[in-house]
Formats: structure tokens, sequence, C-alpha cells
């Protein structure tokens, strides 16, 4: 059996027996590996799991976090809601978009960074909240773009 | 059980008692309440209160309530949209947002005049829309399969067809996908959805989102009539009913009989049906004349050619019965060959024996188990289908399912179900001894089952056994076989027999089946297509109708002519004839009294009469090392099945399962080709492992089996090339 | 890029006791000062002492509901009632806007939640202790994850499990009930009640479901003794601190703790420094986006459930938001009621399909298109979503909406009668952007994206 198999087992063992706990757990491992499910991963996923690929992608496509088309080596999450939108999320987004030549969503053309505009992560009283590569990065501003685009592509 | 303590409940004013428990919506109903629901359906598990269509007032709660999550406690008021300004609000509300994404397609729509949703929008619906945004909008109808067409715009999202993938036939296919207003119902990867039972979802939906795809744009509602009758294609025999237009069959629906099917049926009894319309459907006659094959001749001619090989035969016909003929069938063929021409002999594909009319039971006691063995080695889904489902619940309800009858497992188990799926049952012998050593006879819930491969195999023994008192010894030779029916004719020993036979008459459905040998073909009808009785699985007499006209004379009537000929009274019509036979077998009931949901009665005159063919050898136990391949009749084959294009897709893929053990022994991994091969012929297949095979045991679809079976040798394709 | 402001206000130190400015991360950090000291004293006592306790404190959920703690840990029923395991769900998922207090819990004194789950798995006899956090939260996760590995090492769990559950994005799991789906694997689909956690929670099996907060008060209420606590912030309901989340357009923001029953005008102004520059406050985002906003003429009011309750606001998760003049309440309410859209769960009908309508009525508003009918309708719409759904995020949804058109009607007319938005590009929340494409995978036309 595979690595990511015997992986998923020793997460299992988290959680009572014959449950479907693990299935977050798992379908994170996966997406860590290949960057997104794809359909292959999904049902590996559900290979290790005991259960069906439909279940595995009917949980995976209810949270946000599970990408379900390929996505860049590096993501940027810019964090829209009121609070950081008070000061200034626009602005952020906007200088991202620019930089990129991407729109929320979309991914660079050198598949190298996706940007996405989030809801709030929890940092409201340092906006603009960005987290790169899903680590947050607090009070950011438009001039900071630049630098943390430069730090990713280095 | 202790009778359940009854409760005073008051809805709108009114009064009732009912158990404590009991459901809201039930409760309701009984004080002669309707309360609305889309998502509500019991038989899909726990309520999930999604749809909000029952909001209900309930004194000394703040909120509205959804009625379909409540149940009935002592003294609880509770008021409906009919009586409570609030809750009729609130069912305003909620219908109003159903509608918001809903199309205005009623009018295209297979579902319109007989949608909830369109009942209830035109008794409480808001006359107008208010919604003047864009509506979500969708690809329309997409297919998730042959059968079943999706339109994602008419989907109001009350999960029921989700859960029963889920919860009730378990296959975790049809899933919801996305999120909020986003959300869909889908397959993964647009797959098929692939089953036995997914055509339950087209009844559970409450709107016109999944819809059968051999129903589209067929009828209206007012055009149609819904004609209460049973499937007879497996000896689960589910009560159904046949949607017909202009005397042909439309749709097959189910009739919910609480006892044997729950309202779910598989989608062999309600897609298969189009097998009425084959296109080497038989309406003529024909004759086989030398040299030139066969050519079509008049009914009068062929009921003059059909006497003359019967005359020259008397004494020496055998009958090969298929066990799909009605009760009534088999007892008037029996007359005319037994009395009329003291030709004795038939045969069966099967073994039939009365041995477990002492451990009788309704398949629903199955969901009560505690303990549940189930024998054999063919899946219980391929032969019965909703059984499985029987067995499915009686898991969720925290049943153990065993694979063998061990006593140990069993320990003190009070309610014990035995079933036997596979070769070697003997017609229910051996289970009955199984249940006999565990001393299950008489003890309350507990009984055995045994699953044969004929709708009807006991009905039709019972009654060709029933027909006749005298017997004969067997004739040296076959004068005229007369094969009766589609499983007989496809069936090799038949055929084998046909070689030895001088003559040889065939009653089929199909043109194919018997062009190559048969002397005289005369065309035979459908389960659908006939008046009479069957006796089910679970020794339960139920009542066929004949729901749409055959296009040719129903068998009855030219058997009775034939019958004439030879001095044998025969009624020409099915209750004339089970008179006759109830007298024998089923004590006197009437015709009128079989009833449309069959309660099970026993019969004990009958097991006198089962026909006691010899016994064929008991499928060999294999030794260590040793594999036994067991050929098994899928759910999806058969003379019908190969009929429907719709249905190919659920034909099961050429291949051999193998149980893990078996596999890692001979370094067999899932996809391989491997070579199965036994006294001088082989088959290559793919490989596939499965976890609940027992050791010993590989197992092929016969289709694929080309007369394989027994113990045989097993390795890679590679290996024995080399 | 600046650190979060996180600091004793006023009152006495208690979720925050001990901590200076450096997080208190290691065990000996959190011994240091007096960590784990309740622990030992709790386990000395019996299990339904402590549940009293907490219940003469009268402690109250921190999450957003408000629900006596000490009474629900009561309803769970005790192993000898019953012979199923009992679970601790400990809910770390913070995701409503505005909120980051658990976050700083966890970056900053981790180890004094894990000393609560342990106080309350000794009240309610469990040995099983999930803490289900946002999937988003990374840091904290790691903070958390040393500190319960720490304790385990140190010996200290006695037994208990501490087994930290990361969800993947949704603001619906942080719904009691949806949590529970989701940390039993399934979508996190909330389930209709009853039965209720305490009977039948995760693996249908009796559960006790509370905030970060909340747990990590437990210690310091155990600290300062029930009575003592009970006489802290606004009794009788409100008692103790709690960890206000001041942001917006506002001097100092951050996470305060104070006791209950500040004003909003004091924690502001005063300890929050005001409004930036020469601008004034317009609005306040109270409790968190799911509640109704307040207005200027209400700063005066005590953040206790009480005082708030009283002109129809809610203390939620101790959120403040302060909004400024230059801010379209339009806006504001179309952002809100995106977010509310986006993260329905889609079960129930009226708030997966209500909350798109509020979208698409809130843009008609900013896009000057829609009519003073339709500002009825909205308000219409809200009443049908209030109170019908099956969890409450409908409520949350409608009830900001519903007060936004009600108490900024003026400036809701202006759009209609200027057809568009008076503000022009100057609002700050200007063309700001909703997510959208995370729940997009199946072909549809794009206007169904609202
Ligand atoms: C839509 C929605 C989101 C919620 N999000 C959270 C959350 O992120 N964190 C939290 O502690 N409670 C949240 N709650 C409240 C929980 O349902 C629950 O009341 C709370 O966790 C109980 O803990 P407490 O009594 O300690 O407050 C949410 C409720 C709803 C309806
Ligand atoms: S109110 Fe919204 S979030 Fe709650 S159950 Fe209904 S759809 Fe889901
Ligand atoms: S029928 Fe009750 S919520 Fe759907």
């Amino acid at each position: 059996m595979t690595a990511f198999h015997d992986e998923v087992q020793e997460l299992r063992k988290l959680y009572p027996e014959g449950t479907r706990s693990a299935v977050l757990p798992a379908l994170r491992l996966a997406q860590e590996r290949h960057g997104w499910l794809s359909r292959e991963a999904i049902e590996e996923v559900a290979g290790a799991l005991e259960l069906t690929p439909a279940y595995c992608y009917s949980v995976a496509s209810f949270y946000d976090m599970f990408r379900l088309e390929p996505v860049g080596r590096h993501t940027i999450e810019v964090c829209t809601n009121v609070c950081c939108g008070l000061v200034n999320a626009q602005a952020v987004l906007e200088a991202f978009e620019r930089e990129l030549g991407v729109r929320p969503g979309e991914t660079t053309s050198d598949g190298e960074v996706t940007l996405r505009a989030v809801e709030c992560l929890g940092g409201c009283s340092t906006p603009t909240l960005v987290a790169v590569d899903r680590r947050y990065r607090q009070s950011v501003t438009p001039d900071d773009v630049p630098a943390i685009l430069a730090e990713l592509r280095a | 059980m202790s009778t359940p303590e009854l409760v005073r409940v008051t809805i709108d004013e009114r009064e009732v008692h009912v158990p404590k428990g009991t459901g809201l919506v039930e409760t309701a109903l009984a004080a002669g309440v309707e309360i609305p629901v889309f998502c509500y359906e019991p038989r899909l598990g726990p309520p999930v209160g999604a749809c909000r269509m029952c909001l209900v007032e309930v004194e000394g709660m703040p909120k509205l309530q959804a009625g379909c999550t409540l149940t009935a406690q002592d003294g609880m008021v509770v008021k409906t949209a009919r009586t409570s300004t609030q809750a009729a609000e609130g069912q305003d509300a909620t219908l109003e947002f159903i509608l918001v994404n809903h199309p205005l397609d009623c009018p295209v729509c297979d579902k319109g005049g007989e949608c909830p949703l369109q009942d209830l929008t035109f008794r409480y619906g808001p006359g107008k829309t208010r919604m003047s945004f864009e509506k979500l909008t969708f690809e329309k109808p997409i297919p998730i399969s042959p059968t079943i067409a999706l339109d994602r715009e008419r989907c109001i999202l009350c999960y029921r067809c989700t859960r029963f993938s889920e919860t009730v036939s378990e296959d975790g296919q049809l899933i919801a996908a996305n999120r909020g207003a986003m959300s869909v119902i889908t397959t993964f990867e647009d797959l098929p959805y692939t089953g036995a039972f997914t055509g339950n979802v087209t009844e559970l939906c409450p709107v016109g989102a999944l819809l059968p795809t051999q129903y589209r744009f067929e009828a209206r509602p007012w055009e149609i009539v819904d004609v209460p009758t049973v499937c007879g294609l497996c000896p689960v025999g589910c009560n159904v009913y046949a949607t017909v237009r202009e005397g042909k069959v439309k749709r097959i629906l189910s009739r919910n009989h609480p006892e044997i099917d729950e309202g779910w049926i598989c989608d062999k009894g309600r897609f298969a049906f189009t097998h009425l319309r084959a296109d080497d459907r038989l309406a003529q006659p024909l004759r086989r004349v030398h040299r030139r094959g066969l050519e079509q001749i008049s009914w009068e001619d062929a009921l003059d050619e059909a006497e003359r090989l019967l005359r020259n035969a008397r004494g020496r016909i055998v009958t090969a019965l298929s066990g799909s003929e009605t009760v009534e069938q088999a007892y008037a063929l029996g007359k005319l060959m037994r009395v009329g021409l003291d030709s004795h002999q038939a045969m069966l594909p099967e073994e039939v024996s009365g041995a477990l009319d002492a451990y009788r039971l309704p398949l629903s006691a199955i969901r009560e188990a505690e303990v549940v063995v189930v024998l054999g080695e063919v899946p219980v889904v391929e032969r019965a289908p909703v059984v499985d489902l029987w067995i499915r619940a009686a898991r969720r309800n925290g049943a153990r399912i065993l694979d063998e009858a061990d006593e140990e497992a069993i320990g003190g188990a009070a309610r014990v179900v035995l079933l036997w799926s596979g070769p070697g049952g003997r017609g229910g012998e051996t289970v009955a001894q199984v249940a006999e050593k565990l001393g299950l006879a008489d003890r309350d819930g507990c009984g055995a089952f045994y699953l044969p491969e004929t709708p009807n195999g006991r009905g039709a023994a019972d009654a060709w056994a029933a027909c006749c008192d005298e017997e004969s010894a067997e004739s040296a030779s076959i004068g005229l076989l007369v094969v009766s029916g589609d499983e007989a004719a496809a069936n090799e020993n038949v055929r084998a027999l046909a070689e030895q036979a001088e003559a040889v008459i065939v009653l089929s459905m199909f043109h194919g089946l018997a062009a190559g040998w048969a002397d005289l073909i005369l065309p035979g009808t459908s389960y659908l297509e006939r008046d009479g009785t069957f006796v089910n699985l679970e020794g339960r007499l139920q009542r066929l109708r004949r729901t749409a006209t055959p296009p040719c004379p129903d068998e009855l009537e030219w058997l009775a002519e034939l019958a004439a000929r030879f001095g044998v009274d025969l009624a020409p019509y099915a209750a004339g004839v089970f008179a006759e036979v109830s007298q024998r077998v089923y004590g006197g009931l009437a015709f009128g009294e079989v009833g449309e949901r069959a309660p099970l009665r026993g019969y004990p005159e009958a097991s006198e009469h089962i026909a006691r063919t010899p016994l064929p050898r008991a499928a060999q136990k294999p030794r260590r090392g040793e594999i036994r391949l067991v050929a098994y009749k899928p759910l999806f084959s058969g003379a019908a099945v190969e009929r429907v294009a719709e249905l190919q897709f659920q034909r099961p893929q050429p291949e051999l399962e193998l149980s893990a053990e078996d596999a890692r022994r001979k370094r067999i991994t899932p996809g391989d080709m491997v070579t199965v091969g036994a006294n001088g012929s082989a088959i290559t297949l793919p490989a596939r492992v499965n976890r609940r095979l027992r050791p010993g045991i590989a197992r092929v679809g016969l289709e694929h089996a080309s007369g394989l079976g027994g113990i045989v040798e097993i390795a890679k394709a590679a290996e024995v090339l080399a | 890029m600046s650190e979060t402001t996180v600091r004793v206000a006023e009152g006495p130190a208690l979720v925050l006791a001990g901590y200076e400015g450096e997080p208190l991360r290691s065990l000996d950090a959190y011994r240091a000062v007096g960590g784990y000291a309740q622990l030992e004293k709790a386990r000395a006592e019996d299990p339904q002492a402590v549940i009293q306790q907490v219940i003469e404190s009268n402690l109250r959920g921190r999450g957003g509901a408000f629900f006596p703690t000490g009474r629900k840990a009561s309803f769970i029923p005790t192993p000898d009632k019953i012979a199923k395991p009992i679970y601790i769900t400990v809910n770390a998922d913070e995701s409503e806007p505005g909120t980051f207090k658990d976050r700083e819990i966890m970056l900053k004194v981790p180890h004094r939640l894990v000393e609560g789950c342990l106080i309350a798995a000794h009240a309610i006899q469990s040995r099983h202790v999930y803490i289900y956090i946002r999937g988003e939260y990374l840091e904290e996760y790691e903070s958390l994850q040393g500190a319960v590995d720490e304790a385990r090492e140190a010996g200290i769990l006695g037994g208990v499990e501490i087994v930290i559950h990361r969800g993947a994005g949704a603001y619906i799991c942080g719904e009691e009930t949806a949590l529970l789906e989701s940390l039993e694997g399934k979508r996190g689909q909330p389930r209709s009640k009853p039965p209720f956690p305490a009977i039948s929670g995760v693996y249908a099996s009796p559960t006790l479901i509370n905030n970060v907060e909340s747990i990590t008060t437990v210690p310091a209420v155990l600290a300062v003794g029930p009575e003592e606590y009970a006489t802290i912030g606004a009794p009788p309901d409100s008692t103790g601190t709690r960890l206000f989340c001041l942001s917006g357009n506002v001097a100092r923001p951050g996470v305060y703790e104070a006791p209950h029953g500040i004003t909003a005008r004091h924690l502001i102004y005063d300890i929050g420094g005001g409004v930036p520059g020469a601008h004034t406050l317009k609005a306040v985002m109270m409790g968190g986006s799911s509640f109704p906003v307040m207005t200027p003429d209400d700063l005066e009011t005590p953040l206790d459930a009480d005082s708030l309750g009283k002109k129809g606001y809610f203390i939620g998760s101790g959120v403040v938001t302060v909004i400024d003049e230059r801010t379209c309440m339009v806006q504001f309410a179309l952002r809100v009621a995106q977010f509310y859209m986006h993260e329905s769960c889609g079960k129930c009908t009226p708030c997966r399909v209500g909350t798109r309508w509020l979208v698409q009525l809130m843009r008609a508003v900013e896009d000057g298109t829609a009519t003073e009918h339709d500002l009825e309708l909205t308000l219409d719409v809200c009443d049908r979503i209030i109170g019908k759904c099956l969890c409450v995020l409908g409520d949350s949804a409608a009830m900001p909406v519903a007060s936004c058109v009600t108490k900024f009607r003026d400036e809701f007319r202006e759009h209609l009668a200027h057809g568009g938005c008076p503000f022009g590009e100057d609002s700050q929340l200007a063309g700001l952007f909703a997510p959208t494409d995370q729940h997009a995978h199946t072909p549809m036309a794009a206007e169904a994206l609202a």
C-alpha cells in the first residue's frame, strides 16, 4: 500500500472506529501533496477511507479551502470582508491584481501565483489581512504588495 | 413488545390520541389535518427539517417549528396554517422562496399534474412572483444515467434523492455538491448513477427534477391509468403500478407493500418493461418448413399443428417450465398434458421445495432481526434485489450480518433470520435444515428464506402437481418437448433435451430465442399482459393484472381451446382456472380474495403436491487451496434486459471476483488479467478483489463464464502464457 | 506589519491574567503565572461541585448565544446514567466578521485554554476533547498543538485525550450542530434540534460544546472564586470580563479585556482613541456582522446583554467595529448580505434562497435601479427569513440588512432618487470585492453568481 494510504490510516486512529472523521484531514493531506484535489486525488482519499469518491467530493466541495481546480505554486488570499474593507482592502486587492495581472480566483499564466479574495480571516484589528501561502500578514497596505511578491518569487 | 402509551394531542382544535412518539405529520393526518411537506420522508431515516414547508405553531414554543421534526407528546397543542396566521405566513414564505428559482415550465414538465409542488402552489401559493431578478440557471436537463435525467433548475434541494443514495441503497453515488445557493445534486465527475435501485429517486423527487428518460414526453396525467399489479421479474414480487396509456405500458411505479418492498423497487422491475415492444417480439405463430426455415402461420393453423404434434407424442411429451408462468398457466398446461395426454413429466430450471413452509416470515421481519445469516455465494442483490435493502436496514438497526450459521456467533440472539442465496440451496431444503438445527421453528421473529432464480417456480410447481393425481413411469424417448417461456428456452439443459426430442413446441415472446431449433413457435405474453397469480419467495400468493394488451392471444384462451380437442375441460380465463387450483392448493380461496396487498397466508396443502425432481449433487466444497468458480445470473441479464437499450450500462463488466486471500496467495492485484481454466477450456478476464468474498470462492457473471463452473485453476494470464 | 494589540484595558485580568506582552506559550511561562493550579484544585473536588461553581459564577457563553455555561454542563448525563463516551468539543471556528479574540487566546495563553478543557473534562467526567479550529488558523493551530503536546509530555492530561481538529473554511461550522457534522467528516450542515448535543452530539453521544473564551474563562472563575466572579461586570446576568474585539475606523483597534458594562463610547473613545482624523462615527457593527447595527445615539449603552437587549442589540462575540461617515450603508448591507449568501450551507430553503435574493435587492439599491417598493420588499424578505430557518444563520443575514434599511432609510432613498450611490467612489467600501469562486464548480450561467 502507498505511503499516503498509511498516513491516512494514522489519521483515522485519532477518531473512534467506524466514523468518517478523518475525511477532512485526509483531504487536506491530499491537497498538500498535489496542490489541489484532482479526480485522482479524491479517488485516492476515497480508497484510503473506504468511502465513495462521490462522498469525498461532496464534502470537499462544501469547504472553501479545498481547491477543485488547479492552482499556482503560491496562493495570495486577501480578506475583503467589511472590517478590512473599511481600511482599504479593496486597494490592496487591486494592487495584487495589478502586479500579477490576474483577477481574483485566477492564476498567473506562469502558474506561479493564484490570487483569491476571501471572507473574514479573523485579523480585523490589523487590516488588511493577507494570507501568503496560508501564513497571515497583518496590516498589509498597497505599498507592501511588491515586496510580498518579490519575496515569493525569490 | 409492550403496547405504546397513548398521548393526547390537539391539532387545529381537534383532539387525537396516538402512540407517544408518533410523527407530528402522521398525528395531524389522524386528526384529518394535512401538514404539507417536501423533504419529510420517514423511509429515508430521521427527519432533516430542510425545506421548512411544514412550519407549524406549537403552544409554548416561541418560534415556528418544523412539524416534520416533532413527535407527539401528551398535551401538545399544535396550530397549522389552517388556524394560525403565523404558521400560514411561514408556509407562504417557504413556498415563495421555493418558487423564486423554480422555472415556470409546468406545461412541458412530465411531473405536471402529479407534482406536489404544483399542487401546494395551487392551494396556498402566491398569485404572482415578487422576484424580479435573474433566477439561478443551469444546463438542463442533464442525464445522470441513461435512465434518469436531472433538471437542476426545477430542483428544490429537499435532499430526498441524496439521502436515499446515502442511507437506503447505501451506494453513496448521488450527492449534493457545493454550498449555499450554489448547491447542486450530482454524481462524481458526471459518472452515470449506477446500481440496482437508482430509479427510486425519480419517485422520491417531489418535483420534476429527477425524471425517468423513458417517460419523457410520453403521457399527460389525464391520459393515463395506474394499474395495480405485481412485478414478475424476480421472486420478490414487488407490488407495482403499471402506468398505462392507450393499452401501452409507459412507466412502472412502486406500490408500497410494507411487508415486501416498502415502496422500493429495483431498476430491472422499473425500466425493463420496454421489452414488451422489442423488435423481435412475436405476434404470429411460426412453423418450421423444411429447408425454408420458419414461416408465419395463422393461429388456426398453429393450433391444428400443435394438436397434430401432441397427438403423435401422447404419453411421450416432456414439458419444460420457466417458473415465470402464472399459477393458472402452469395448471392449464399441466392439465392438458397430464389429464389430456397422459404426459406427466415436467422440469423446472431449479429445484422447488416446501421445506421452508415451517419458517415463513414477511420480508420486513429481516429489518427487525438481531442476527441475519446470509448463506450461499450469489450476491443477494443479484437474485432478489429488494431483499438486499432489508438486510441493509437490519444492519443500520444494529443487526449482525453473518455469512455462516455459526452457533457461537448467533449466541443468545432472540430474532434470527437465515437466507440462502446461491447454488446448493435445493429449493430451500438446505437452509431449512440449518434452521431446524438452530431450533428456529415457531420462534417469534425467527425464520428462513430461500432466494430462487425463478419468479414463480413454487406456484408453477404446485399447480403442475395439483392438476392430476396420476403418475406414470418416464418414457424412454421424448416424442415432443414443450418449452414454456423464455427462461426455459434460454436454458442449456432444455436445449440439450431438444436435441433428443423428435419435435419441439416453444412458447416464447421473442423470435430470437427458439428460431434455430423449434418446429412450432407460439407467441407468448409478458407478466404485464396477464391476469393471474404468482407465489413469491415468502410463499405469498399475489395477484397479477393484465395491464397492457398483448400482440397475441392470451395463453389461457388457446390452451382451453386445445384442451377441449383432447376432451379436457379448462376455463379460458384466470379466475376460472384459479378456482380449480385453489380447491386443491389454496384452501378454496376465491380469486377476488387474493388481495391488492396480499397478506402472507400459509398453504398446508401445497407442499404435498410439490413435484420431487431428482436432487442435483450439492456443490463440492473446495479443499484447502482449491478455488470453486460460482457463475451467477446477474440481476441485469436475461431475455428482457437484453432488449432494453437504456439498461445496457447496468450490465456487469466481464470480470472475475476473487477473495482478498486468494488474490494475495496468487499475487493477483485488481485489474490483472487472469485465466480461469477447468478440464481443457479456459477464459481470461480482468480480476476484481472483493474483501467480503470467502476464500476458496471466485465469482463471475454467467454470461462471461462460458460454461465454466466448479473447481477451477486460476492464474495470472501472463504466467499461463509464460 | 504590526501585531494585534492585546491587553487588559481595565478591571481584573482574568482571561489574559499574567500576559504582559510576551506570549505565555511554554508550560514554564504559564506555570510561572500560576498556570494549572486551578486544574489541580478542581481535580481534588467532586465533579458536580466544579459545575456548581461555574453555575454560581453565572459565566455565560462567549460564542454568541450567551447561554449559561454551568447550566449547559449540568445537562450532560453522568457516566453512570449512560453507556456511551462523553465528549467535549471546543468551538475555535471563530469566523464571525469582526471577531478575532479566540485567536489571540490560542496565540498568547494557549495553556489556559488547555487547562480550561481539562477542568471541563473533569467536571463532566469526559476523557475526549476535540478542539475544532478553523482551517485558516495555522499559527494558532501550531501554538495550541504545542501547548497540548507539552501538557501531554508533562503528564498533565491525566488520561484525557485532546485532539485538535482543523476545519477547512466554512463559517457555518461555527454553528454547534454544523460543527458536529463537520467533525464527523460530513458537509457542515446544521442538524435539527432536538436532540440537543448534550444528549446526542458527536457520534450520537453526549457532547458539551463551548467557545474558546468561555472555556478559557473557567480557570479564572475558579481562581477568583464564583462569588467574586459573579460581582464583576454587570451582574446578575452579564458577569465577569470579556475580550472585546475593537476594529474598523478607530485609532487603537485591538483585543481588550474589560468588564461587561463599560459603555460603547468608553470602549471606542477612551480605550480605542476614537475615530481617527476629522471623521465622525456613523454606525457600529455591534456584536458581530450578524446583528443590527448600532447608531451613534446609542453609544452610551453599557456593553452587557440586558442593556443592549433593551435597545434591540446583541453582545454577540464582543465585536465593536467602528464605521465612520465615509461609508455607504447600502454597500455595507450589500457586503454583509454577500457574506451570508456565500456562507449559507444550503440546507434550508429560506436561508439558501433568501440570502441570494437580499444580495440582488441590495445591489439593485446600490445601482439605483431599485424602487421604494423594493425597500419594503427587502424588509418583508428579511421578515420571511427570520425565525423560519433551521439554524440562526438566516436570521444573522436578515437582521443587519433590515437594520440598515430601517435606520438609514434616507440614505437608501437617496440611492433611488440619485439613480445610484451618492458617495460615488468616495465610500470606503466602494466596489469591495466579494468572493464567489469557491462554490461554482458546476456549469451555470454567470449571472447565477449573483
Ligand atoms: C452561523 C453561526 C456561526 C457561529 N460561529 C461560532 C464561532 O465561530 N465560534 C463560537 O464559539 N460560536 C459560534 N456560534 C455559536 C455556537 O453555535 C454555539 O452557541 C457556541 O459555540 C456555544 O458556546 P458558548 O456557549 O461557550 O458560547 C455560531 C452560531 C451560528 C448560528
Ligand atoms: S439557516 Fe442557512 S446555514 Fe442554517 S441550516 Fe438553513 S441554510 Fe444552512
Ligand atoms: S417537510 Fe419539514 S422541513 Fe421539509
